[in-house]
């Protein structure tokens, strides 16, 4: 069960491509992930998206044994990626996994019970206002709490980092549920200690069924993890579930594997996966 | 029944759009007019959901199109269409957050959470705010 439990991560500044480089780690994806990644005009966010589709082909692939050529991801209505050939390969009750990408990361993160989230941020300085002014624009998705707590937090960088970790978390959960950006995100309530120990309150009821972890990667970049009970799922994502029902202990038991820490990967590391060689380091 | 002003109205054919290969969500919408002449005697077509579309305020185009440039940094040669979606220009949460304040701030308007939502190209988000703006007009604000 411990295996369905993954964390991997690429540091994509360190990749600069040729075009023929970017061909030919395109030519790896199926062809009709191709339009997806090529629809992005700065070259930027092309890396992003293709990095982003070789981990969840790779990670798959890794982690399932599935054929690279026989894996189908797809995605429903709103957008959020799964599997749709597990059966028969899956021993996992439901194996599914989420990316994130942002500055200079692009990680994944994978299940084996519980839905995951997952969400990275790069504290990006606002340019054209003050950090009290940018962090106003988003005023409506915190919590009084919270929004105490950002605003109370110190100097400007304290308030700025401090916006970002809960932005972070509450993106997490709604990326973790399938549903896209949620209205009443301000129900949605982060309580921790000291960052550790983060629980969620919605509508001021402590949700037992979930976790999250946040960690601070290297250059201002903070990442988040969330695992909740698939009940939780939104909308169409939650036809993707196998299984919903789960006796206490069962889901206890998913709910409780180990968060490992992420693991760094390169672009070559993946390549070489999606060509089916066995080198991919743990 | 929305009312319909003579000079701006304009059929939509049925869209789909053929070089959309992805299946990261889509909104494929189905637009068909609901219109009756009274004087040329053409029927009226009902059809249990419909959407009326004018071609977008230029202006109101213009400005959103400035707004986003802002917003993501875009270099002066990058296109934009009134289909290019925000997520294709490298728009995250938190900038598609900011381009819909920015939005409120340049036309005077509030729009609500749900909207923003379905806010996904440029021309969404000028046919809102021109919707908008007409409603606060004939609320007499």
């Amino acid at each position: 069960m411990e295996r369905g439990v993954q964390r991997w991560i690429v540091d994509i500044s360190k990749w600069e491509p040729s075009p023929h480089d970017f061909s030919f780690a395109l030519s790896l994806l199926p062809q009709h992930e191709h339009s997806s990644v090529i629809r992005f005009v700065k070259m930027e966010d092309r890396k992003r998206a293709l990095v982003s589709r070789l981990l969840q082909y790779a990670l798959v692939h890794q982690v399932l044994g599935i054929p690279y050529d026989e894996i189908v991801i797809k995605r429903k209505l709103e957008g959020k990626p799964y599997l749709e050939c597990a059966k028969g390969y899956s021993k996992f009750p439901n194996f599914n996994f989420n990316v994130s990408h942002h500055g200079d990361f692009v990680a994944i993160a994978s299940e084996p019970v519980c839905i995951v989230g997952l969400d990275i941020v790069c504290c990006v300085k606002p340019q054209k206002e003050t950090v009290p002014e940018f962090i106003h624009n988003f005023a409506s998705y915190f919590s009084r709490l919270e929004w105490d707590n950002i605003i109370n937090s110190g100097t400007s960088d304290e308030i700025l980092v401090e916006f970002y970790r809960y932005w972070c978390l509450k993106e997490a959960y709604v990326k973790a549920i399938g549903s896209g950006l949620v209205n009443g995100l301000d129900r949605v309530e982060f309580h921790h200690t000291n960052w550790t120990n983060i629980f969620v309150k919605i509508d001021g009821k402590p949700m037992k069924e979930w976790r999250f972890w946040l960690f601070e990667l290297q250059k201002q970049h903070w990442v988040s993890v969330a695992r909740g009970h698939p009940k939780a799922a939104a909308g169409s994502y939650k036809t993707t579930m196998s299984q919903l029902e789960f006796d206490e202990e069962e889901y206890h038991k998913g709910l409780g594997l180990p968060n490992v820490t992420f693991v760094a990967q390169t672009l070559e590391q993946l390549i070489l996966v999606s060509h089916d060689a066995d080198e991919m380091v743990e | 029944m929305a009312s319909v002003s003579t000079s701006c109205l304009r059929f939509q054919p049925l869209l789909w759009q053929s070089n959309n290969t992805c299946q990261a969500a889509q909104r494929t919408s189905l637009k068909l007019v609901s219109v009756s002449w009274a004087k040329s005697g053409f029927p009226s077509l009902r059809a249990t959901r419909f959407r009326v579309s004018c071609a977008a305020n230029p202006l109101t185009m213009q400005k959103v199109c400035d707004i986003v440039r802002k917003q993501l940094v875009l270099s002066p040669e990058t296109q934009l269409t009134p289909e290019t979606k925000f997520s294709e220009l490298g728009a995250d949460s938190l900038d598609t957050v900011e381009i819909v304040m920015g939005l409120e701030e340049e036309f005077d308007i509030n729009v609500e959470e749900e909207s923003s939502q379905n806010i996904t190209t440029v021309k969404d988000a000028a046919d809102l705010i021109d919707k908008l703006v007409q409603k606060k007009a004939e609320a007499g604000a």
